[in-house]
């Protein structure tokens, strides 16, 4: 290995660049999904190369390759500088790195059960005893998922960091879909869209105890058909942690990314509203919202050792008592903005050059009960589970829907609503936030497919948070 | 490139030493390149050489499937045995029948539309040239511009046990570019298998002749407003249709609005669609990833629904045969149109327009996704140009909106078909005209 990447880090060199860093990474992935009884998919990958970045000419270049040998990794680097002496063909001034403290390192990550250890016909039957369970009248589509993945990094650079990195991640989720002809109503668990995520062991299936919540999905997503419709009209809101997690993911993680920010996306995700001359100065919440990006949380899907540029994972924060203070950098756009480096940057596997990505965006716990939030509302929704999602591309004007809710008032649920929506403009909803409930409902949400740059990488990323009150919001566009 | 004589090689010796009762191999990768560019220069310049390796081996009705990366006898050793042990664990899979078989019949096609060497051959500095174009073009008119140049090569390879072999190498290439004032932003973007055809001239007109008309917008309330929708927007208001509508499997899983209506007029009778993965008007696929050669679909002629598309999977199950629409398996998105087209009607753009009395021009929409599926209602929002047309000419530039809007209303709407169409591709080929609707409707706004 150590052959490898010197070939490649002197011969950059050689080349002309003026930097230049080599990640291998392999990776092998473990996924099952089930359908209606029978298993949909049970599919094993395999991969492992090399990507290399070069500063040369004051440009940036990138090459990769899936051949892992001496000569192929001299190649690929002199590649990535022909590609950076293009690059500089339209220069406006030269790239510079900010300063950061070079580390050589082995981080090993620890699980209770190693997720490849256990047989996957254990795994299978859990999904489809599952499956058996939510097998009900109405119920016309069961699906279950789970997903096991075990990494090994290395990363160095021509400033002399070497740092080799584990990761081991395990998700998993169920869902039921009922309809009686005319529409469709889908319930999942823990999560939507493939459940939840962490970097954990098989211990995060077991804790799911999806057999014992299987019933209850089957028959949310049956009584959803014929529960009534979302009132639509001014009220207040409590969104449940699941869904709350994907709203600070739009909201607040995607408008924080510094690449966003200063146009480097705009060609394909967008920018952002929180532009510079707000840090420090704008009121993007009420004073009880804080929120950070944390790397440093044990088990979370967003969380590392070391990001792709060699920076330490690190705890900072976004919004502080309401005030936007923070963004997620690169070291490149870290000394644009003369910040320090946070850490953010990662790219999906070996041939993709990393890009600011958000690592655990939580919004920090508040005091309050769940009963208590709910308590405080007179006529609203308590609404939970995303199934739908869309922001503009500055990430003010946003609209959800979950796939369930159910209606508040005196202060108390009362019936299950079907369709629940909502929108608003990002730092008007923030502002109207009154009550965050406290830790013990706090959990971090793992979110496995974030898409962002181009070409697109797909990231894990994940979310802290524990249900919370919104004041009069905008619900039910829908019909 | 591996080359076709060496990748059958290969393929037809692993499948010949596999002990499963059926066996398939299929090969997809080469050589992708991406210039990017925003703040008037190249910020990110990336190349790649990978492939992707995908085994299913069927015992009995027992399905097992590995994935490797890179190209060697080793590797591909590798994922044979990584699939046997997967299969070994499997449970029964019911639905299953087979593999595919191979084609009756095959339609005429000539390969060579496929591949390009002026695509193949655009090098680091090909690309950089097109990008400094497009920024110099943009610094001049004060802009600031942000955008893409990239090209691949690829090599799609399969072969069976039941003797399916397919091979066949193409190109592909696409530039874009949003130019950007500070209140205003103009997109525009091409794709085609030969990049010298890709007319960038073109590009910078629109992007900019965009963002420059867009500036100083203003605001309007949202409601029910007649629009001209361009291909972009047509494209990405009607993409979520390919997965959740005209597809066996949206069929049977209850998602597609086409249920129960196969032979009924539900869309407007100027609506007609298809997928035709040989048509010179889309960048063509001549098989799917099963080796199924592709067969033209007809979804709705004149309004009226006629069929879906099928991999194996959904089509031997009710006992008919594939349309040649599999994505690489296992996949949940399978079957999925690869070459969608909406057929044109007569008009121009600019006549369409002038038929306008009081109406919005849309350029794109964006970040659009599905509010209530069975009855395809998507929101989203628009960028990167709107406008408000009054009596027939456009007239001033609008802050950005949301809509809500069921497609199936909106493609009973339609009351102008544009003569022109545009390949939009991102992965798949949606080639669709400027569409002309009354009564779209607009649900929010946003501050600029
Ligand atoms: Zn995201």
């Amino acid at each position: 290995m150590r052959d490898i990447i010197e070939s490649a880090l002197l011969s950059a060199k050689r080349a002309g660049a003026t930097y230049a860093d080599v990640r291998i990474l392999e990776r092998e992935v473990e996924e099952i999904s089930t359908k209606n009884g029978s298993v949909d998919a049970l599919k094993r990958s395999f991969t492992k190369g090399l990507g290399v970045r070069v500063i040369a000419n004051g440009a940036w270049g990138f090459a990769s390759s899936f051949r892992l040998t001496t000569d192929e990794a001299e190649k690929v680097a002199e590649e990535a500088v022909l590609i950076a002496k293009a690059s500089s063909l339209t220069k406006i001034e030269d790239v510079s790195l900010a300063e950061v403290e070079i580390f050589q390192d082995t981080v090993h990550q620890k699980v209770e059960i190693d997720p490849f250890s256990v047989p996957i016909s254990e795994k299978i039957s859990v999904l489809l005893e599952s499956d058996k369970i939510m097998n009900i009248p109405g119920v016309i589509v069961r699906k279950g998922n789970m997903y096991f993945s075990k990494e090994w990094k290395t990363f160095a650079s021509t400033e002399g960091a070497y740092i080799e990195q584990e990761r081991i991640v395990s998700g998993a989720g169920i869902s039921a879909i009922a309809t009686n002809g005319k529409e469709l109503q889908i319930r999942s668990y823990p999560s939507s869209f493939g459940g939840d995520y962490q970097r954990k062991g098989f211990e995060l299936v077991k804790s799911a105890d999806f057999l014992k919540n299987a019933e209850r999905v089957a028959k949310e997503a049956v009584a959803l058909l014929s529960a009534k419709p979302c009132p639509s009209g001014i009220m207040d809101i409590v969104l449940g942690g699941s869904q709350l997690a994907l709203q600070v993911h739009e909201s607040a993680g995607h408008p924080t990314e510094l690449d966003r920010v200063l146009g480097e996306e705009a060609s394909f995700a967008g920018m952002s509203f929180l532009m510079p001359d707000k840090l420090g100065k704008f009121r993007y919440g009420s004073d009880i919202v804080n929120i950070t990006a944390d790397a440093t949380i044990s088990e979370a899907l967003g969380g590392f050792a070391y990001d792709d540029e060699g920076v330490k994972a690190k705890r900072i924060y976004l919004v502080k008592n309401g005030i936007f203070v923070g963004y997620l950098n690169s070291r490149e756009t870290a000394k644009k903005l003369k910040l320090e480096p946070m850490g953010a940057m990662r790219a999906q596997s070996w041939n993709f050059m990393p890009i600011i990505r958000m690592t655990s965006i939580n919004l920090e716990p508040g005091d309050k009960t769940l009963d208590e939030l709910i308590a405080g509302v007179d006529r609203g929704i308590y609404m939970d589970t995303n199934k739908s999602w869309s922001i503009d591309q500055n990430r003010l004007n946003f609209q959800f829907g979950t796939e369930i809710g159910w209606e508040i008032k005196n202060g108390k649920i009362q019936d299950m609503v079907k369709n629940p929506t909502y929108t608003g403009i990002t730092y008007e909803f923030w502002r109207s936030c009154d009550g965050i409930a406290n830790k013990d409902f706090w959990h971090v949400w793992g979110v496995p497919n974030c898409g962002k740059g181009e070409p697109q990488q797909v990231m894990q990323v994940s979310h802290g948070v524990s249900p919370a009150r919104f004041r009069n919001v905008k619900v039910g566009v829908l019909r | 490139m591996i080359g076709k004589d060496k990748i059958i090689e290969i393929l037809k010796k692993a499948v010949s030493r596999s002990k499963a009762d059926q066996t398939e191999i299929l090969v997809m990768g080469g050589k992708s390149y991406l210039t990017g560019f925003a703040n008037n220069y190249i910020h990110r310049n990336v190349g790649n050489e990978d492939y992707t390796i995908n085994i299913r081996l069927a015992f009995g009705k027992r399905i097992g499937s590995a994935t490797v990366h890179g190209f060697s006898e080793e590797i591909i050793e590798k994922a044979l045995k990584d699939a046997e042990l997967i299969a070994e664990n499997q449970k029964e899979n019911p639905d299953f029948v087979s593999f595919a078989k191979p084609s009756k019949e095959v339609r005429q096609f000539d390969e060579k539309a496929l591949y390009s060497e002026n695509t193949a051959n655009c090098d680091a500095e090909c690309r950089a040239k097109i990008a400094k174009e497009v920024v110099d073009a943009s610094k001049k008119l004060g802009l600031n511009s942000s955008g893409t140049v990239e090209t691949e090569t690829g090599e799609i390879a399969i072969v069976n046990s039941l003797g399916v072999e397919k091979y066949c190498v193409r190109t592909v290439a696409s530039i874009k570019n949003i130019a950007m004032a500070t209140d205003s932003s103009g997109y525009s973007k091409s794709t085609a298998v030969d990049i010298t055809k890709i007319n960038v001239e073109e590009i910078i007109k629109e992007s900019t002749d965009l963002a420059l008309s867009g500036r100083a917008p203003i605001s309007i309330e949202p409601g029910k407003y007649e629009v001209i929708l361009t291909p972009y927007a047509v494209a990405e208001f009607i993409s979520h249709i390919l997965y959740l509508s005209l597809n066996a499997r949206a069929v049977n899983e209850g998602s597609s609005f086409l249920i129960g209506n196969f032979g009924k007029r539900i869309l407007g009778d100027n609506i007609t669609m298809y997928d035709d993965g040989l048509s010179e008007e889309t960048i063509p696929l001549p098989f799917d990833f099963e080796g199924v050669d592709k067969k033209r679909v007809v979804f709705f002629e004149n309004g009226v629904a006629k069929d879906v598309v099928y991999d194996t999977l959904t089509a031997y199950k009710e006992g008919r045969e594939s349309t040649g629409h599999s994505l690489p398996q296992p996949s949940p998105y399978s079957p999925y149109p690869m070459n969608f087209v909406i057929e044109g009607g007569n008009s121009s753009p600019e006549e369409m327009i002038s038929n306008v009395k009081r109406g919005l021009f849309v350029q794109r929409f964006w970040y659009t996704n599905p509010m209530d599926p069975k009855n395809a209602v998507i929101t989203g929002m628009t960028r990167d140009g709107l406008f408000l047309i009054e009596n027939g000419k456009i007239t001033k530039p609008v802050m950005n909106m949301r809509f809500t809007e069921s497609v199936i209303s909106a493609l009973n709407n339609v009351i102008e078909l544009s003569k022109t169409k545009k390949i939009i591709y991102d992965m798949a080929s949606v080639t669709v005209p400027y569409l002309r609707v009354k009564d779209f409707t607009f649900t929010g706004k946003t501050e600029f």
